[in-house]
């Protein structure tokens, strides 16, 4: 069965053809109009409202419960929401039957039970004092009809548009070699000379004239790594070289010691090779040519190109100071035996572990959930110092009651208290000059996708780093979830195959969930709305710090 | 859990949605002790109100959890 649903603001056409699989027997349409009244009283015009996702689920139902009791080859409903001028559609129904009574019992069965079960509601009646003009000018654009309260939560990615355009880079400082380990280069380093800056010996040998057709040759001096002594070879003479060495002059080969004979001060080639075995003069870099571009984390590899640059002070991203709060009275140290009720605090070792390859400087502060007297303990010399706050709400204490009272007392401004997304839904965000502030929601897994999202943006924004965006990878099983109205950043184990990313789904049940942690080093997002995703789906994820190696 | 109200039950709550955060999901009855402590002018119209989770109707064994989007359907008068 063919099935067409619309729910529309715009008016519905007055020819409509039957759909190609409707086209033989009997095609019956029916069109409901809006009478010149409602309730004895004359109108202008009647408006609908739907709650669009479950009404289009719904007509879809009864459609195919109906024609589960009379075959039914194509059916199409439009519905007008919105303003409904008197004398135009309201609904339009085809249904296509084998024959004529099929299809006229079809129609009358859906039309009851459209009028019992479908979330569409006449909202109210313009009065008939309301000019054609007036009714038309409320008449809505075409546009899709959703659900307006569900599209006003932030989703993912407003979210992080959100976070990027609040967060401002910090003043950059110069510092020492070492001490800018995981800190974001502020300004590209350039090569002040050719890399390398002489023509050098990739093998222990000899150096020759690359186009001596000698025999035997007479070693005239030896050169190793670190000796300069250019000398103008002639022919017939060799130089012995070191792996490294400084080559003594222009226009030279270098033969592997394997592949000569040297008896006394003489050597004799036994094999020539194409391969000079030399690597020339700013091979690997040309003078002047980009090392390493801002916005890059300086990790053991760029450090050591640096250090061979001979740049020392690096301009970087100053050293982040981190205020991290957790609070929830059930919550007792990893090294304490919990009683009933209780449980061991895990989110203090996740958000120390997470932030570790940001090299910031973190202070990590339990406060009881009573707020006064969590307020009381507060060092806010040490807090107004932060750049970045982070709370964890605790599970039996509502963010509500606790996070957002502590970061509006702490003078940030809420941008947003919610993202679309599970889990984590509860997340907060606020900002206050250059600083900003977040409220994690109390669980472990919540905390693994809040940081993977939100905290490692604003880190990045504030250190001058490029934004972490989200990669294409495929599903490497089937996936089956209950539809969800939000998205979902699923919890992974991403493993290359043949070089592809491959994602793994973990299984988690709830928010709460630690165990899955311990293999996730990848988040896939799976959009809102989805039943089921077959293997091989394509789907974008976001790399954990985990998957990073860090 | 996210709620929806719609046609003339915005006017009974005087919004449109709100969130209820619940640490075990709950049944017919707790959802509307819930509601109705938040929402009191709900009570009257609670016989004719049926309740949907996910987009789907709920029946009487349905349980409400924090991940779901809950709605509260009032009369239908589409067509």
């Amino acid at each position: 069965m063919e099935i067409e649903i619309q729910l529309t603001t715009s008016p519905i056409a007055g020819k409509i053809p039957p759909p190609a699989s409707g086209a033989e027997g009997a095609w019956l349409e029916f069109r409901g109009v809006v009478r010149g009244e409602e309730n004895g009283q004359p109108i202008a015009a009647l408006e609908y409202e739907t709650y669009p996702e479950m009404a289009e689920r719904e007509i879809r139902r009864l459609l195919e419960a109906i024609a589960a009791k009379h075959p039914c080859l194509a059916a199409r409903v439009i519905h007008r929401v919105g303003i409904v001028p008197v004398g135009e559609t309201a609904i339009y129904v085809g249904m296509a039957g084998r024959h004529r009574g099929e299809a006229i019992a079809l129609l009358a069965e859906f039309m009851d039970r459209l009028k019992q079960d479908v979330p569409i509601w006449k909202r109210r009646a313009l009065p008939a004092a309301f000019r054609e003009d007036d009714v038309r000018s409320l008449i809505l654009p075409q546009k899709k009809i959703e659900t307006p309260h569900v599209v006003s939560c932030k989703s993912l990615d407003e979210a992080i548009a959100e976070i990027i355009s609040r967060c401002q880079p910090l003043p950059p400082v110069r510092v020492s070699l070492k001490e800018s380990f995981g800190r974001v280069l502020r300004e590209t380093v350039s090569a002040p000379e050719d890399l390398p800056v002489d023509d050098r010996s990739t093998r222990d040998g000899y150096a020759i004239l690359a186009d001596d057709p000698s025999e035997s040759f007479q070693i005239v001096d030896a050169i190793h790594a670190a000796d300069w002594k250019p000398r103008q070879l002639q022919r017939g003479e060799a130089v012995r070289v070191a792996t490294g060495a400084v080559l003594p002059c222009n226009g030279v080969r270098v033969v592997m010691q394997e592949h000569v004979e040297r008896n006394g001060d003489h050597i004799r080639i036994t094999k020539r090779e194409a391969s000079l075995n030399l690597r020339r003069r700013g091979e690997e870099v040309k003078a002047g040519q980009p090392l390493v571009e801002a916005g890059a984390r300086l990790d053991a590899g760029k450090l050591a190109l640096l250090a061979t640059a001979g740049c020392t002070q690096p301009l970087v991203s100053p050293r982040l100071s981190i205020a991290h709060f957790t609070t929830g009275d059930e919550l007792v140290s990893p090294e304490q035996t919990p009683k009933p009720g209780q449980i061991r605090d895990s989110n203090s070792s996740l958000i120390h572990g997470l932030l570790q390859p940001f090299q910031v400087e973190l202070g990590q502060t339990h406060l009881p959930e009573n707020f006064d007297a969590a307020w009381s303990q507060l060092d806010l010399d040490r807090i107004a110092r932060a750049e970045l706050v982070l709370v964890s709400g605790g599970a039996s204490v509502g963010d509500k009651d606790f996070t957002r009272p502590l970061l509006e007392r702490l003078g940030f401004e809420i941008v947003f208290s919610q993202v679309n997304i599970r889990p984590g839904r509860p997340l907060i965000f606020g900002v206050n000059g250059t600083r900003v502030a977040f409220g994690l929601p109390g669980n472990p897994l919540s905390h693994f996708v809040c940081f993977h999202f939100a905290v490692t943006t604003a880190l990045a924004r504030l250190s001058g780093e490029g934004v972490p965006t989200s990669l294409q990878g495929r599903l490497a099983t089937r996936l089956d979830d209950a539809a969800c109205p939000r998205e979902t950043l699923w919890p992974a184990r991403l493993e290359w195959n043949d070089g592809s990313p491959q994602l793994h789904p973990l299984t988690w049940a709830s928010s709460g969930d630690v165990t899955c942690l311990a293999s996730a080093n990848a988040l896939m997002r799976v959009p809102a709305k989805v039943d089921s995703l077959e293997a091989d789906a394509e789907l974008e994820f976001l790399p954990t710090t985990g998957m990073l190696g860090a | 859990m996210r709620v929806l109200f719609f046609a003339h039950l915005q006017d009974a709550t005087g919004c449109a949605v709100t969130d209820l955060a619940s640490p075990s999901p709950l049944n017919h009855e707790q959802l509307w002790a819930v509601l109705l402590e938040r929402f009191p002018g709900l009570l009257a119209h609670r016989g004719n109100i049926r309740l949907a989770r996910n987009w789907e109707y709920a029946d009487a064994e349905t349980r409400f959890g924090d991940n779901d989007e809950v709605a509260l359907i009032p009369p239908v008068s589409g067509g």
